[in-house]
């Protein structure tokens, strides 16, 4: 049977922008917290796998143990077995070190063929931690996933959308794809779906669990980056007032459109 | 010098002559103060040239309240900042604000605050652009009602602006007057009075302890029969678990279903939802609100009993939790009403005589089941069409009737009268939380009691002798 690992992230619902000086890491105390919005076209995406093909869908999620309801929410859409990458020596990771210890976790537990990630977090924001994760891995890895073509025994084909090209390509497994939001409309939990997720176990991944159980591989002392400072970009929004006929104010429109679109 | 206050009604502000209730009035002039002493300024000029005025804040009611009939339209959409927050020594969190701060202004202002707990105003009509001037002066109540109960609840005290231009403070519980042989707060004359009797400048507004936990199901029914014996069933079966109860119970034909659809396409919001399957006849969607998490999944297995019981698949009941992805949910219900009035405007492109027809009646003494069949078998008689929703608690149902040409829209507005008539006999309320503002006041005047219409016009001498306030709404 096809194995798949989907990689998810809790995120802060809305983000307030603040930071902790000495750490340089996001503060998300206070905050609600929810699934990252592009991670749930990647659990749809094994879902839909699963009902086509078969598979077992496997969900890992790196944080603190509040992020089990991230998990939670993946069982109550139809996954099978969720995993929490929970150590205190995690904490504080950038994408060189969360990348390197999702590695590890995946590769503790099966040997998935696929791995699916969303294209990015809405915290971070980096979009780099799938590209780092199949780089550790060294398998293939394609991005801007935006339609499954074919799920194959030995491969899965997919369509890639290139900034001026759609591509198709045909990965063999293990591989890793890293999904756009539009591949699919991610389905709402089920109602029996959810009462059974608050019954299921969730599997507790920590730094004994790993291949390395070298401390200073993960978190802050295994981050190559550190956040200098967050605050809002500077605001460029510019207004002008056209005082045209409607004709030459639509063409006037069409102009500022081509131009910012260039 | 001071700012220019007072606009003349020119075309640019056309938009305020209207409301949702799609009723289009006239205006002479128009103004957006920005605190109290501008509001003084503007009535002493209105007073000086018998000019009456009509309140406005954000354009959102659908009984016509805050569309002028003459004479000037005060929009306090411009009045929308917190000016207090304090703690009572009874451990009340009230918060003051400005009656043009939107629901979701307030939702952002009440996050800020630096408090133990989360809170939160438990009134919530689910349009994000109502204000809470608004909400107060027609006794919106929202969802959630069935839990929560009035508007008026969650309304400590009020700064009002009387029509000689004094400013009273009037605190809950510490004045009454005679209404109806009973006595009344005089806070709750100025609540759901529709503008009518002082302008409210400030609202002092009673905040509750978030619930800890929140979860949103959406059951589908493929037939509508099924639909409407799980909301009998809701109502008279034992849904009491200690640390949780049912806040929303909300009922959707498919003709609404269709309706919001339709929509996706425009509102980003929407199209985060799924399609409803075409086989769907009927949703109901009902919102859990708890402390603690297990009474909530309690309640929820019990509903998922029932659901199976009425044929309806909890495979495919939408469950969602935590108050982002309730919004979803509540986006989609307050689509039913958007999209409704949508189709109006449609219409009324046709035939501007067309305004909204849609009932705020509510019957508690018959069953959901009883209340629906004779709203829809009188529809089908008429050869009309309709969307209807609304609450399931009360049988408060928003029928809105969608009229293909003026013929038909007089067929509707002959069968609310006899609605209103017959809810009236049986002791129901005609009008339930819209309002009655403009659109709704003949049927109002045919099924209140006389002494209930004399008791208003006696209030109305009294607070506002001038006749300066709103006119023509509700006597």
């Amino acid at each position: 049977m096809l194995k798949i690992a989907v990689c998810v992230k809790q995120v802060p619902a809305y983000s307030e922008g603040l930071m902790d000086p000495e750490t340089g890491v996001m503060i998300r105390a206070g905050l609600e917290s929810v699934l990252n919005v592009y991670d749930l076209p990647a659990i749809e995406t094994a879902l839909r796998i699963k009902e086509e093909a078969g598979a077992l869908v496997d969900v890992f999620t790196m944080g603190p143990a509040k992020a089990s309801a991230v998990l939670k929410e993946a069982y109550a859409m139809g996954a099978d077995r969720g995993y929490l990458v929970n150590d205190s020596c995690f904490s504080g990771a950038d994408v060189l070190a969360t990348s390197y210890t999702l590695m590890q976790a995946i590769q503790s537990t099966e040997d998935y063929h696929l791995i699916l990630c969303g294209r990015q977090t809405t915290d971070g924001d980096t979009a780099q931690v799938s590209g780092a994760i199949a780089k550790w891995l060294d398998i293939p890895h394609v991005n801007w996933v935006t339609e499954i073509l074919h799920v194959a025994h030995d491969s899965i084909t997919v369509r890639q959308a290139m900034e001026e090209e759609i591509v198709t390509v045909k990965a063999t497994y293990p591989c890793l794809l890293s999904v756009e939001r539009s591949i699919f409309l991610p389905r709402l939990p089920s109602l029996k779906g959810k009462i059974a997720a608050k019954k299921k176990d969730i599997n507790v991944l920590s730094l004994a669990d790993m291949e390395d159980q070298e401390e200073s591989h993960y978190g802050l002392t295994g981050s190559a980056t550190k956040v200098e400072k967050i605050f809002p970009p500077a605001k460029t929004a510019q207004r002008d007032i056209i005082q045209k006929d409607s004709q030459e104010a639509a063409n006037y429109i069409l102009e500022v459109i081509k131009k910012v679109n260039k | 010098m001071g700012r220019q206050l007072i606009y003349p009604m020119e075309e640019r502000y056309q938009e305020y002559l209207s409301d949702e209730s799609k009723m289009v009035g006239k205006a002479d002039s128009i103004s957006f103060p920005e605190n109290e002493g501008e509001i003084l300024e503007i009535i002493a000029e209105m007073n000086a040239c018998h000019t009456p005025v009509t309140i406005q804040g954000g354009k959102t009611g659908i009984a016509g309240c805050a569309v002028p009939a003459r004479g000037h339209v005060l929009n306090l959409s411009h009045m929308n900042q917190v000016k207090a927050f304090n703690k009572t020594a009874q451990g009340e969190a009230l918060l003051k604000v400005e009656p043009g701060m939107t629901l979701l202004e307030l939702k952002k202002a009440i996050k800020k605050l630096k408090t133990e707990e989360e809170l939160f105003w438990p009134p919530d009509p689910t349009e994000s652009s109502s204000t809470v001037g608004g909400i107060a002066s027609c006794g919106a109540k929202g969802i959630c009602s069935r839990l929560y109960g009035d508007t008026r609840k969650y309304i400590q005290a009020a700064r009002v602006i009387q029509w000689d231009g004094s400013v009273k403070e009037i605190k809950r519980g510490e004045t009454t007057v005679s209404f109806l042989g009973r006595e009344k707060d005089l806070l709750d004359v100025y609540l759901g009075g529709e503008g009518m009797f002082g302008i409210l400048a400030e609202l002092t507004l009673r905040l509750e302890p978030r619930p800890k936990e929140m979860w949103g199901i959406s059951f589908f029914f493929e037939k509508k029969e099924d639909a409407f014996t799980f909301a009998d069933n809701l109502m008279t079966e034992d849904l009491q678990v200690e640390g949780a109860s049912i806040a929303a119970a909300e009922y959707m034909d498919r003709a609404t279903i269709d309706a919001i659809e339709e929509r996706k396409e425009m509102m980003t919001a929407l199209k985060e939802l799924p399609d409803v399957g075409a086989e769907v006849a009927a949703m109901i969607y009902i919102e859990i609100h708890g402390m603690e998490e297990e009474a909530v999944e309690e309640i929820a297995e019990i509903l998922m009993e029932l659901a199976v019981r009425c044929d309806s698949d909890p495979d495919r009941a939408w469950a969602v939790s935590g108050e982002t992805e309730i919004e979803k949910m509540r986006v989609f219900r307050h689509a039913a009403a958007e999209s409704a009035n949508l189709l109006i405007e449609k219409i009324r492109q046709r035939e501007p005589r067309i305004t909204k027809l849609g009932t705020d009646m509510s019957l508690d003494k018959e069953d959901f089941q009883s209340v629906i069949a004779k709203y829809e078998a009188d529809i089908a008689q008429e050869g009309l069409k309709a969307c209807i929703f609304g609450h399931i608690g009360g049988n408060h149902l928003h029928i809105n009737i969608l009229p293909e040409d003026y013929e038909e829209y007089e067929k509707g507005c002959k069968l609310f009268e006899a609605w209103a008539k017959e809810i009236a006999a049986q002791q129901g309320k005609v009008v339930t939380e819209h309002g009655v503002g403009k659109l709704k006041k003949p049927l109002f005047l045919q099924t209140a009691s006389k002494d209930c219409i004399e008791e208003i016009q006696r209030l109305k001498h009294t607070y506002d002798p001038a006749g300066m306030w709103n006119p023509e709404n509700m006597i």
